[in-house]
């Protein structure tokens, strides 16, 4: 019974820090942007496909929605500056040079030999840097749109990004080679290498949040924006660079929890978005501002997952997206009137 | 082309376009002196079930290409295909338009059960015979009811009957269901408490799981807990195949068996060791080359893959093609001897009536899925015969000998 339960809460743990790398980027995301990102989910399917191409030797598809999306960018920027000749050239150049760079370290990777250590880092950079395009795209044209209208856009993206997923790799599952094989046993407990791995490049990426919060002026200047929008932006803060650098930063941290995650369950084009809902319950629990209880509540999601997936699997699902029920209740609770969530 | 043209020019090019014109005409008129047999399809080609739809469609085209070829046939065959992206509302939309704007002598519909469930009251009051490609027993059962719709993926209850039979030659006594849960999953489940009870087994614990699911292990824990003889998954790739790694990693030793939608090389490449000694009920698609030549099928599964394989690639061969092929093929086939027993396609009405007939009259007719033979009590055409276990062995689908 103990092993059991020592089983279930090590499991639970693991799921938990799969989805804890995606609430960080709900978080970050809703703090400096107010998008309450539905899409956030589809950077872990597309981290997970870019991975699976660049391991085996394709050019990752990801590279096609990329160079699509800096066109659209380009073209809606341009037009934007079209009355000033040098800052439309500089749009269009940076857009042009962004997709020369991106394809290069690809093109670089592919000519390597295999090796994650490679694959990685490169399809990180591929898939982080949508995000800027997404939020140029469609965030950035709406600056003063409600709350309810970015998740309406967020969830606009979310459909665009699965369906070019299920065009460029169609529904085929991909396998993944995990970074080590086999794990080790502590206890009655076997570990795998992966599950270690997914558990400390969560803490490690948290470890660096937080110092790139504290001790960064880029970070700094994402607090300030999320604590204060206008008074950042009277203070000399580009708002609208830092909304970019949060969907960058956001879509890169998803796009790792897709890659760690691919050895375990396969890549394929619709992982994505039960994860980001997973990711969502837990992010709520802090309201979608508060990192540290949003990490807690990730953690109770994914050993409330395992539990109830052994107890009574028919229900797992119902309970986890039940679980936010309570969640709201107590944060309605906490409040003190008149403040808003 | 220059402006100033001279007359010799011009008439040179008038000669080219009057020739050019008479040989795009020519073969045209030929083709309509024989009346038209209109095919509607309405698969699923975007939204969630895609996978299934797209194959089928790709299925219907390459039939349309070898129809072509064809100059025996007392028809031109036309087929009329729309997307339901995957929703049931939509199926009957596509389904009603084929039916009274486009005409169609039958329609093949739907990729998915609620679909095939939903245009059900279409197909009956329209009078018009459906051929459908979706997998639940209930879209042709009871017949009567159903007297219009036919249906050629084989059902839930074949495969569980293969299986169950199997582990009761075995001297399996306690069993454990582990599935999808959704329509799919159910009815694998409902099947598998029918059989069982008939043969004598007890159910000791059912766990589901989501297609989207990232963990399998608490649920496998509990199936090893409750210490069952054999283990039956119903579900599809890649979820059959981490559910069957998961019950290895927690260290479950007993026969495993899976239902049809395993029966893909998928599901050996991603569960890799894990999937050996698996024993998998499937069509004979996955094992013809092991079947005797004897078996009625086997010319028209090698004909099928072969050509679907130089068209598409031969890693896309799978059943969902192969089902809308046979689809098609029962359809065309009924048609020829429906207008050799005097049905003059121009009278529409008429013409669906006796085509409903002569696809209910088709006997020992070899198709992708197996021999079908439809008969007033039976729209599923295939039996037992159409049926094999398979295990993996060294990667690969064998034909389970006893």
């Amino acid at each position: 019974m103990f092993d059991t339960a020592l089983f279930l809460l090590a499991d639970g743990l693991t799921n938990g820090a799969v989805y804890a790398q995606v609430a960080l980027s709900l978080v970050l995301v809703y703090s400096v942007t107010r998008v309450v990102n539905i899409a956030q989910g589809e950077y872990v399917m597309l981290g997970a496909l870019t991975y699976a191409d660049l391991l085996d030797g394709r050019m990752p598809a990801t590279m096609a929605i990329v160079v699509t999306g800096l066109a659209l960018w380009g073209v809606t920027s341009a037009w934007t500056a079209r009355h000033n000749r040098r800052a439309m050239m500089r749009v269009l150049g940076g857009a042009a040079l962004a997709c020369l760079v991106l394809a290069g370290i690809s093109a670089g990777v592919l000519a390597a030999p295999r090796s994650a250590f490679l694959a990685m880092p490169a399809a990180i950079l591929l898939v982080a840097s949508l995000g800027p395009i997404v939020y140029r795209v469609t965030v950035q044209p709406n600056p003063n749109a409600s709350t309810v209208v970015l998740v309406i856009i967020s969830v606009g993206v979310d459909m665009v990004l699965q369906g070019v997923g299920l065009l460029f790799w169609g529904s085929s599952t991909y396998s993944v080679a995990p970074l080590a094989n086999g794990g080790i046993s502590v206890g009655p407990l076997f570990l795998a290498w992966q599950s270690i791995a997914i558990i400390a490049i969560a803490i490690v990426i948290m470890a660096a949040l937080y110092a790139f919060f504290e001790f960064t002026l880029y970070g700094k200047a994402l607090q300030a924006t999320a604590i204060n929008r206008l008074g950042a932006q009277f203070c000399g803060i580009p708002v609208a660079r830092a909304g970019a650098l949060a969907f960058f930063l956001g879509a890169a941290f998803s796009a790792t929890s897709g890659m760690l995650l691919a050895p375990l369950v396969t890549a394929h084009y619709d992982m994505g978005f039960v994860i980001g809902l997973k990711g969502f319950v837990g992010s709520a629990m802090g309201g979608l501002i508060d990192y540290p209880l949003a990490l807690a509540g990730v953690f109770a999601v994914g050993v409330l997952e395992s539990t109830s997936a052994y107890a009574w699997s028919a229900y797992r699902e119902v309970l986890v997206f039940a679980l936010l029920i309570p969640i709201l209740l107590w944060r309605s609770h906490r409040l003190k009137p008149g403040q808003e969530a | 082309m220059s402006v100033n043209m001279n007359g010799r020019q011009g008439g040179l090019l008038a000669l080219g376009l009057a020739a050019s014109l008479a040989m795009a005409c020519g073969p045209a008129q030929a083709q309509t002196a024989k009346p038209e047999l209109r095919i509607g399809a309405v698969f699923t080609l975007t939204g969630p079930a895609a996978p299934i739809g797209i194959p089928a469609k790709n299925g219907i085209q390459l039939l349309e290409e070898q129809l072509a070829k064809r100059t025996d046939l007392p028809f031109t065959p036309r087929f009329i295909i729309y997307d339901d992206a995957s929703d049931p509302t939509k199926a009957v939309n596509n389904t009603r338009k084929l039916v009274t704007e486009d005409q169609v002598h039958l329609v093949i519909c739907c990729s998915t059960t609620p679909a095939s469930m939903a245009i059900l009251e279409t197909i009956n009051s329209g009078a018009v015979p459906n051929i459908s490609v979706a997998s639940a027993a209930s879209v042709i059962e009871p017949a009567a009811e159903r007297k219009w719709t036919f249906k050629t993926p084989s059902t839930d209850k074949l495969q569980v009957t293969r299986v169950v039979d199997d582990m009761v030659a075995r001297g399996v006594k306690k069993i454990a269901f582990f599935g999808q849960e959704d329509s799919y999953g159910e009815g694998g489940w409902m099947a598998l408490q029918r059989v069982a009870q008939e043969k004598g087994l007890t159910i000791v614990t059912a766990e589901r799981f989501a297609r989207t699911d990232t963990n399998f292990t608490p649920q496998a824990l509990k199936i090893k807990q409750a210490n069952p003889d054999a283990v039956y998954f119903h579900a599809i790739p890649p979820s059959s195949a981490l559910a069957q790694q998961a019950i290895r990693r927690v260290g479950y030793t007993g026969p495993t068996y899976h239902g049809g939608g395993s029966a893909i090389v998928a599901f050996i490449d991603v569960a890799k060791d894990a999937a050996e000694g698996t024993i998998i009920s499937a069509g004979p698609l996955l094992v013809y080359r092991e079947l005797p030549d004897a078996y009625g099928a086997k010319a028209e599964i090698m004909r099928f893959t072969q050509l679907y394989g130089a068209k598409f690639g031969a890693d896309k061969i799978d059943i969902f093609p192969g089902q809308s092929w046979d689809a098609g093929r029962i359809a065309v086939d009924a048609a020829e001897r429906a207008v050799k027993g005097g049905a003059d396609l121009t009278k529409v009405e008429d013409t669906r009536k006796r085509l409903r007939d002569a696809v209910e009259a088709t006997r020992d007719f070899p198709g992708v899925d197996g021999v079908f033979n439809y008969s007033p009590t039976d729209h599923l055409g295939l039996d037992l015969r159409s049926t094999f276990l398979t295990v993996v062995k060294n990667g690969k689908f064998t034909l389970l000998q006893r």
